[in-house]
């Protein structure tokens, strides 16, 4: 039976700050976080909650997931327990990109990694893009609505 | 209760989601981002809520909410998130003092 105690670190003296600038600048555990001069804990929370939620929310609507949805719900006639599972999926999900994100600002400097990320998302946008036009142009096949 | 039905559809769900472009936007902004959880919050709650709506409409989700519309607006929302991230790794490269070249516009 193996017990790590790594709760309580013991080279850190939790009555004083280390504040003195001699000091060698130790390795962060965190990322290399920017921190801004207004550090407005809950605004900036909520900011960054809400441009996920938009960003994601947009993306995910009428996507692939939702396919697959429907369909096990539509040939279940379990709605509830489909809908359970699909959530749980997604919250793992969501959990895998967040620690692969956390994962990966510790491995690359902070602006390397904000431009792979920015290429990243301009080419899902246009990619994106591209298919809405695609679909706009081109009417499904199958409605009867025309 | 169903395991069977639950495990059929969490293994779906999470291989469908594995690699999609959501979960590379939840792992862009969350390694560009330092709120870890807000970033979980956001994008949990995102994917539950579109997840609900579409079980909840049924097959005539796609007649209710124009999706290429949809699809529009998020294209656009990444694009501004991409050209702000470039540009904000252009200025703190510049701000460094490196001679970097500006290699892609």
């Amino acid at each position: 039976m193996t017990s790590s105690e790594d709760s309580s670190s013991p080279q850190d003296p939790s009555g004083q700050m280390p504040s003195s600038q001699m000091g060698s600048s130790q390795s962060e555990p965190g990322p290399p976080a920017d921190a801004g001069p207004g550090g407005d804990g809950t605004a900036a929370f909520l900011g960054v909650l809400a441009t996920t939620f938009t960003t994601v929310f947009l993306a995910e609507l009428g996507d692939k997931t939702q396919l697959a949805a429907l369909l096990l719900s539509a040939q279940s006639g379990q709605p509830l327990l489909v809908f359970l599972g699909a959530s749980l999926a997604l919250i793992s999900s969501s959990l895998v990109g967040v620690l692969l994100g956390r994962w990966l600002a510790r491995l690359l400097p902070a602006h390397e990694l904000e431009r792979l990320a920015g290429l990243l998302m301009v080419g899902l946008s246009l990619w994106l893009g591209r298919q809405a036009v695609l679909h706009l142009n081109a009417p499904p096949p199958d409605l009867p609505l025309g | 209760m169903d395991v069977s039905l639950l495990a059929s559809t969490f293994v779906t769900v999470f291989l469908a989601e594995l690699g999609d472009k959501t979960q590379l936007a939840i792992v862009s902004i969350s390694g560009t981002s330092s709120r870890p959880l807000a970033v979980f919050a956001g994008s949990s709650l995102a994917l539950v809520l579109a997840s609900l709506l579409g079980a909840a409409a049924g097959g005539s989700l796609s007649a209710v909410i124009p999706t290429n519309l949809l699809q529009l607006a998020a294209s656009g929302g990444f694009l501004v998130l991409g050209v702000r991230l470039i540009r904000k790794a252009a200025r703190a490269e510049a701000g460094e003092g490196g001679a970097a070249d500006p290699e892609r516009g």
